[in-house]
């Protein structure tokens, strides 16, 4: 189900219902939470089929609904089980064990539908380089949707548990809340156990300010969406989809496709708070204010930040973070920004795209960046940039040969006749953000906008909520990180 | 256990929910009210490639012209005859107000009688070129139909489906075909974005084009190529020579169909359909020295020529107009 849908939103007005209903039962609302997440979950479908008769469209869909919800309904019971297992195993070898196992896996499931057609090819590739005709046969796959948030959501838990930084949960059903807990299912933040799950286990207080929160954000982030990303999206089409690039069309593609990832997936992250917020549940922040950075190190401390610190604390960490000496450290940071590349998709790409942000951040250890980010702000902002630019260059082509001819396209600079009609819509659609996120850099609050006069916030909402009307798409379109 | 408290009244919800709700209203009414009042400019949906070319050549067609020679007919009409090179050929302006086979004849011939209310004195050629896939069509497609309809009678084309209600009611398609298309250029989707980028820019090589542009979007050969006349279409036929003016010559040919995809009886099915359609026209001559079929690698689709191939059949057209005047 997309947020951006009419069926969520009369799927949430029932849900708040029925919420309501079970106020008095703390096992009633987690059992209602599982429920109404894995319906949400199984809403998305396939397309129909035009051949096929409705009834056998439905039983299919049906079918598919079921295929992949039973796959986040085993690796939750499983990570279950494992921490329980956990907690009844005393010797380290025997915890050790079951943990590698249980990562294992997680890496496996996740591995064989991300992964498996990604290697095939590349193997075969490989092969054929070397002057080996040799078929090899790829799966028809379909990517489940979220299955690397909740797998890495349901992994951190049972690490938790070993690590000894969280007690295992004796009820399935708070378990199943906590890893399918609608709001952040599909595209995250990818909350921790720690944060997340002993708060299906309390009592959650909803005060005006928390809805006041919640509605804000659930606007903000439709609007970003529906407002910002949407109408950003055909212009990044235009360049991308071409074959014929010229320097200043690559730059308005990257610009346009920066401003859309980012409104997209914070979009999403916002709704997704706020939606949680209304429920009386805290999720964290995803982003602050990214393209603020002045550092690659900073901009990952401000771009989805559920993933970057997982990464850093289960995979650079445990990789020996920087406590090995400085060329480990270089290798450390390079492997677990590769990883994070990939997390987001088996392609080469993203593959290089990790590691243009590893290479960046190994270069800002190297020379101390920190100073001179101090002195040269504006400067250090702009260089930070043009290192974020090229990157979601790589991000967004579509092969390695698209990032070849475009970066060489970057030396051409003759404009193209669309130039004005590019650069109108780049500016009427970033204005808003611009303004916005300067008001909130200012104040250093991302919830400044709570602080106006409810009349003129009330207005502000309307205004907003007027240009999400208009912008509203007939046919739904979905969040790109839905992908990953 | 309690499972959660509220602690807020419920006024305090209905205070935070109503607010924003109550702008959305004021934007509604006002909306209407401003389309109601003629406060607001006159709808100008250019939203997308497909309204952009139907609203140009509909704008094109109550312009003041210099045309002398005009091109009528479906999209291979649009995009397999070079309006200025026809003009370059012959001597003499040409416009071309093609438009698409979602369109029947009727909706032709309410462009050409705009066209002639608005330059009385002209044009003396009025060219009806179709696609002979188009001409089995049994009527206009409601959408464009209505579409060309509202955009002429300078209203606001009401949505046929329960959900596109909604956003109509509540004002933003008035804001979008009124202000929104005016003020901000809009993307266009697929091959037309990679080529023309802009709906803007899309008018502008029509406009260049004097109502002709090139298809960029190749796609393989599909459909079947079973030709015939529509059983409609002795009726609309008629209804189009009626709109043609009594000082015009009207002429009326078929555009080319790929050469295997076509098969090889085509060229004398081709004829006859010809023949007929003339004779329901009551046309004062028929092309019938345009070739019927050309190698398929003049083609980007089965009803439309590349770039190449565009030249080339104009320059054929012109060659059988030419002995018309």
């Amino acid at each position: 189900m997309l947020f951006n849908s009419a069926v969520f939103l009369q799927f949430f007005a029932a849900f708040l219902l029925l919420y309501w209903l079970v106020r008095n039962s703390l096992a009633a609302r987690n059992l209602l939470i599982v429920v109404a997440s894995y319906l949400f979950y199984g809403w998305w479908a396939p397309e129909r089929t035009p051949s096929l008769s409705e009834s056998t469209n439905y039983a299919l869909g049906l079918l598919w609904h079921c295929r992949f919800l039973g796959l986040l309904v085993a690796t939750s019971l499983f990570d279950f089980l494992v921490g329980l297992g956990l907690a009844k195993l005393t010797t380290p070898r025997q915890r050790k064990l079951l943990v590698a196992a249980s990562v294992a896996a997680n890496l496996s499931v996740l591995g064989f539908f991300k992964y498996c057609n990604f290697f095939i090819q590349s193997v075969s590739t490989a092969l054929d380089h070397l002057g080996l005709d040799v078929s090899l046969p790829t799966l028809n796959l379909v990517l489940p949707v979220g299955i690397s948030f909740y797998t890495f959501q349901s992994m951190s838990y049972t690490i938790d548990v070993y690590r000894g930084q969280l007690a295992p949960t004796r009820r399935v059903t708070d378990f199943l809340a906590f890893v399918s807990f609608f709001p952040q299912l599909v595209a995250g933040p990818i909350e921790r156990a720690s944060h997340l799950l002993p708060q299906f286990q309390q009592t959650r207080v909803i005060t005006r300010a928390m809805l006041e929160e919640g509605v804000w954000l659930i606007l903000w982030g439709l609007f970003k969406k529906v407002v910002i990303a949407d109408n950003c999206a055909p212009l990044v089409e235009i360049v991308y989809g071409n074959a014929a690039y010229t320097g200043p069309a690559v730059l308005l593609g990257t610009v346009a496709f920066a401003l859309q990832i980012y409104c997209d997936f914070s979009g999403y992250s916002d709704i997704a708070r706020g939606t949680a917020r209304v429920l009386g549940f805290d999720i964290m922040w995803n982003f602050h204010i990214p393209y603020a950075a002045t550092s690659p190190r900073e901009f990952w401390r401000r771009w989805h930040i559920s993933l970057s610190t997982w990464l850093r604390d289960y995979l650079y960490i445990s990789l020996g973070g920087n406590r090995r000496g400085l060329g480990r450290t270089y290798l450390n940071l390079i492997v677990t920004m590769l990883l994070g590349g990939l997390w987001h998709g088996a392609a080469w790409n993203f593959v290089l795209w990790g590691l243009w942000h590893g290479a960046g951040l190994v270069a800002q250890r190297i020379t101390g960046g920190s100073e001179l980010r101090k002195t040269l702000r504006m400067l250090s902002w702009a260089g930070t940039m043009v290192f974020i630019l090229y990157g979601w260059l790589l991000f967004r082509a579509d092969s390695l040969t698209q990032v070849a001819a475009m970066t060489r396209a970057l030396a051409d600079f003759s404009f193209p006749p669309w130039t004005s009609s590019f650069a109108l819509n780049l500016t009427v659609f970033s204005l808003p953000l611009v303004l916005m996120e300067s008001w909130m850099t200012v104040a250093r609050n991302q919830l400044v906008p709570l602080s106006l006069p409810t009349p003129v916030r009330s207005l502000l909402q309307g205004v907003m909520l007027v240009a999400i009307v208009i912008f509203w798409e007939r046919k739904e379109v979905p969040f790109i990180y839905f992908q990953f | 256990m309690k499972s959660h408290i509220y602690e807020f009244e419920p006024r305090d919800l209905a205070r935070l929910i109503s607010g924003p709700f109550v702008v959305l209203t004021l934007f509604a009414v006002a909306m209407h009210l401003g389309a109601r009042t003629r406060f607001l400019p006159t709808p100008r949906p250019v939203l997308d490639t497909d309204r952009t070319i139907l609203i140009h050549q509909a704008e094109a067609s109550r312009t003041k012209s210099d045309a002398e020679v005009l091109l009528l007919g479906d999209s291979s009409c649009l995009m397999d005859i070079s309006a200025r090179r026809l003009g370059e050929q012959l001597g003499q302006p040409v416009l071309n107000l093609g438009t698409f086979s979602f369109l029947d004849l009727s909706a032709h011939a309410t462009l050409l009688r705009e066209f002639v209310r608005a330059n009385p004195e002209r044009p003396h050629t009025i060219v009806l070129l179709m696609h002979p896939e188009a001409l089995r069509r049994v009527g206009s497609e409601e959408y464009y139909a209505t579409a060309l309809a509202s955009f002429l009678a300078g209203t606001d084309p009401r949505p046929t489906t329960a959900r596109g209600q909604v956003p109509w009611l509540l004002g933003a398609d008035i804001l979008k075909s009124r202000l929104l298309s005016r003020a901000l250029p809009l993307p266009l989707g697929g091959a037309y974005g990679h080529v023309y980028g802009f709906n803007r820019n899309l008018e502008a090589s029509l406009a260049a084009g004097r109502g002709s542009i090139v298809d960029p979007e190749p796609k393989s050969f599909s459909g079947f190529a079973e030709y015939r006349l529509s059983p409609t279409l002795e009726r609309t036929s008629k209804a189009f020579r009626a709109a043609v003016p009594p000082n015009a010559r009207l002429l009326v040919g078929m555009t080319p169909a790929p050469e295997s995809f076509a098969g090889p009886r085509y060229p004398t099915q081709r004829a006859e359909m010809l023949r007929q359609w003339s004779q329901w026209l009551n046309a004062d001559a028929a092309l019938d020295q345009l070739p019927a079929t050309l190698p398929d690698s003049s083609f980007v689709r089965t009803t439309h020529l590349n770039e190449s191939a565009v030249a080339a059949y104009t320059d054929q057209l012109a060659a059988a107009l030419k002995p018309q005047r």
